[in-house]
């Protein structure tokens, strides 16, 4: 329990250099994992997995996906990691992503969040609701 | 009100044709009814949340990098990598009096067969207790229709009342008398049309308890004309943790909608040990730090925040509530019985001596107390049984004596002879509560010394023979008693004719 919080809190220390001008560096990882190579801390790879998910969780919240079920433009999709660059006051680059499942409609991803405006979605909700 | 304004907001979102914002995250890892989840930043501390195939949870643990939720469905469904959604929303059950007449579950989904439930409105399960400005002293009374209970440790409408023993002293059964007899005054008073009469509904709430008792205790209810009067919400012992240990708050949600609408309800959480239980290890799987007995450090708070919600309104209605807690060997200095004990206002103590002495219901006189006292009985119990919990202290101390009889005086004798008397004059069938004023006539007739050439043997069935002759052929006397609720001389007159009449008859 305490090799596991241990190991926890190391990969955070971790996490927290491998910022540079507020985000995730590809210099600053190389660094930390060059570190974590040479130093070979307990628990090595409970460490690089703890710090591997805080890493995947920061790029995502500067990720937005973009699922579409139809054809979309690439102007559409600049236009909403502008929108939500905007909104949550941190870059956030758009990616488009292919889902038919949808049927209709766009979902967005960015971190935690899901913006969800598809017929999927609404049949899901009115089957849950009858 | 704000389940008005939910209902506008829904409406308001069913003509938006917007994006709908989901907070998500993915299951890490189950196990006993715990999901650990990655993710779900904006959750708040106890919001239900949604997890695949429309099995919910709450979120109980907000951590660093995870959040603890329990899992309120079956946990086999989910694995890990699974989608797990915020909803927005705490906890809700059904209420109202739709409900009255079923068996809920912890959530209010009925599980009788009887259908769906029509209710109007959800209340949140988990509710801060109403505060001191809105509450109103405890003074009126809510009759368990047992003598021992009524004329010697009153209850009133707005209190919590312990019901405290061993494994089968008859705990349970005492707080079902209760129930069904406030059905029984329910059915008179709302046949009466008197505008000032409140009826009293009742929840019980079981907690950890066999299926089959929980049947048992149904069947009992429907037997007595009760079910009608009540909502049964049940978590037995098969139920996951997290629903026992949620039970109790979602029965005190449906009591206090009718406390809120100016109306009287009581609840019996039956039993708060077995809900100490499900929380320590609902607790202990989530790997809180545990205390005294293991159980976690905010066990009192537990329980204290669930009997605080138990309250008389100015203004509005009352919830009264008969926490049941069950002791080992009689041992109340526990950890849980003295908690639940310091919560409470006051204690009914079982003994299983008492019991097994044929003394039923095995009240002892000793340790049991309501703090209300008798500001919560009618004038006319207060002049009849007054002095009675006094004379059987004493009958209880100087019983010890009893066996050296040949050697005592004749005041101690005397003594002695009439607590025996009082002692038998108590004992009373389960499921049979007598109302109040035959209760009174009885007390009455014992003060009087009518039971006093009977032998000591013969005071219970000459008390029921009593009771009977009053029921069937003196009910105008009755209803005088009830509806005066106080002796004056001319009553007493009356009721003293009418004792001499049955005397007179009586050859038992």
């Amino acid at each position: 329990m305490a090799v596991k919080k241990q190991a926890q809190q190391l990969a955070r220390q971790l996490f927290k250099l491998s910022f540079e001008n507020g985000s995730i560096s590809a210099e600053r990882v190389a660094g930390v994992l060059a570190y974590v190579e040479k130093t070979k801390p307990a628990q090595t790879v409970a460490v690089l997995k703890a710090y591997e998910r805080l890493v995947a969780a920061e790029i995502a919240r500067s990720q937005a996906i973009v699922e579409h079920a139809g054809p979309i433009q690439p102007d559409a999709v600049n236009a909403i990691g502008a929108l939500f660059s905007k909104k949550y006051g941190r870059p956030v680059a758009a990616s488009a992503k292919s889902a038919p499942e949808l049927i209709a409609g766009l979902r967005v991803r960015i971190g935690d969040d899901v913006y969800e405006n598809s017929v999927a979605a609404r049949l899901g909700e009115l089957a849950a609701n009858v | 009100m704000s389940t008005v304004l939910e209902q506008i907001e829904q409406q308001i979102a069913k003509l938006q044709n917007k994006a709908v914002k989901k907070n998500t995250g993915k299951i890490r890892s189950v196990a006993d009814g715990v999901a650990k989840i990655d993710g779900l930043s904006d959750v708040a501390y106890n919001e239900m949340v949604q997890f695949p195939n429309g099995v919910i949870g709450i979120a109980l643990n907000l951590e660093q990098d995870e959040v603890g939720c329990v899992v309120l469905g079956d946990v086999s469904k989910l694995k890990e990598g699974d989608e797990v959604t915020t909803t927005g929303k705490l906890l809700s059950v059904p209420v109202g009096r739709a409900l009255l007449g079923r068996v809920v579950d912890a959530l209010g989904n009925p599980v009788d067969g009887k259908g769906p439930i029509d209710a109007k409105e959800t209340f949140p399960v988990e509710k801060i207790a109403p505060g001191i400005m809105a509450r109103k002293s405890v003074n009126q009374p809510l009759f368990t229709g047992i003598q021992a209970i009524d004329s010697m440790i009153p209850i009133g409408r707005g209190q919590r009342e312990l019901i405290i023993g061993d494994r089968g002293t008859g705990k349970t059964t005492i707080a079902i008398d209760t129930i069904i007899n406030q059905a029984k005054i329910n059915k008179v008073g709302l046949a009466s049309g008197d505008p000032k009469f409140r009826p009293v509904y009742s929840i019980y709430v079981a907690i950890g308890q066999k299926n089959s008792n929980i049947v048992r205790t149904i069947a009992a209810l429907e037997a007595a004309g009760a079910l009608e009067y009540t909502v049964i919400v049940t978590a037995p012992a098969a139920d996951n943790p997290a629903n026992q240990y949620l039970a109790p708050y979602a029965g005190a949600a449906i009591g206090e909608w009718f406390m809120e609408n100016g109306e009287d309800a009581l609840i019996v959480y039956d039993d708060l040990s077995k809900h100490a239980v499900a929380y320590r290890q609902i607790s202990l799987i989530l790997k809180r730090p545990s205390g005294r007995e293991a159980y976690p450090g905010d066990v009192f708070y537990l329980h204290s925040r669930l009997l605080e919600r138990s309250a008389r309104l100015d203004g509005k209605g009352s919830l009264t509530a008969l926490p049941i807690i069950e002791t080992l060997a009689g041992d109340v200095s526990a950890y849980i019985p003295t908690n639940v004990i310091s919560i409470t206002d006051g204690q009914i103590f079982l003994e299983t001596d008492l019991f097994n002495q044929g003394v039923r219901p095995a009240v002892s006189v000793g340790l049991s107390v309501s703090r209300v006292g008798s500001s919560a009985q009618i004038k006319a119990t207060k002049q009849v049984g007054g002095k009675l919990k006094g004379e059987l202290a004493q009958f209880r101390e100087l019983a010890a004596f009893a066996q050296f009889g040949s050697d005592l005086d004749a005041k101690t004798k005397a003594q002695l002879d009439r607590g025996s008397r009082i002692v038998e004059l108590f004992k009373q069938p389960a499921f049979s509560p007598i109302p109040i004023e035959l209760q009174v006539v009885t007390i009455f007739a014992l003060q009087k010394g009518f039971y006093d050439n009977l032998d000591i043997k013969k005071v219970t069935a000459a008390s029921v023979a009593l009771r009977e002759f009053f029921a069937t052929r003196k009910d105008a006397l009755l209803t005088e008693i009830r509806t005066k609720a106080a002796l004056d001389k001319d009553l007493e007159a009356k009721i003293e004719a009418a004792l001499n009449e049955w005397k007179s008859t009586y050859n038992g």
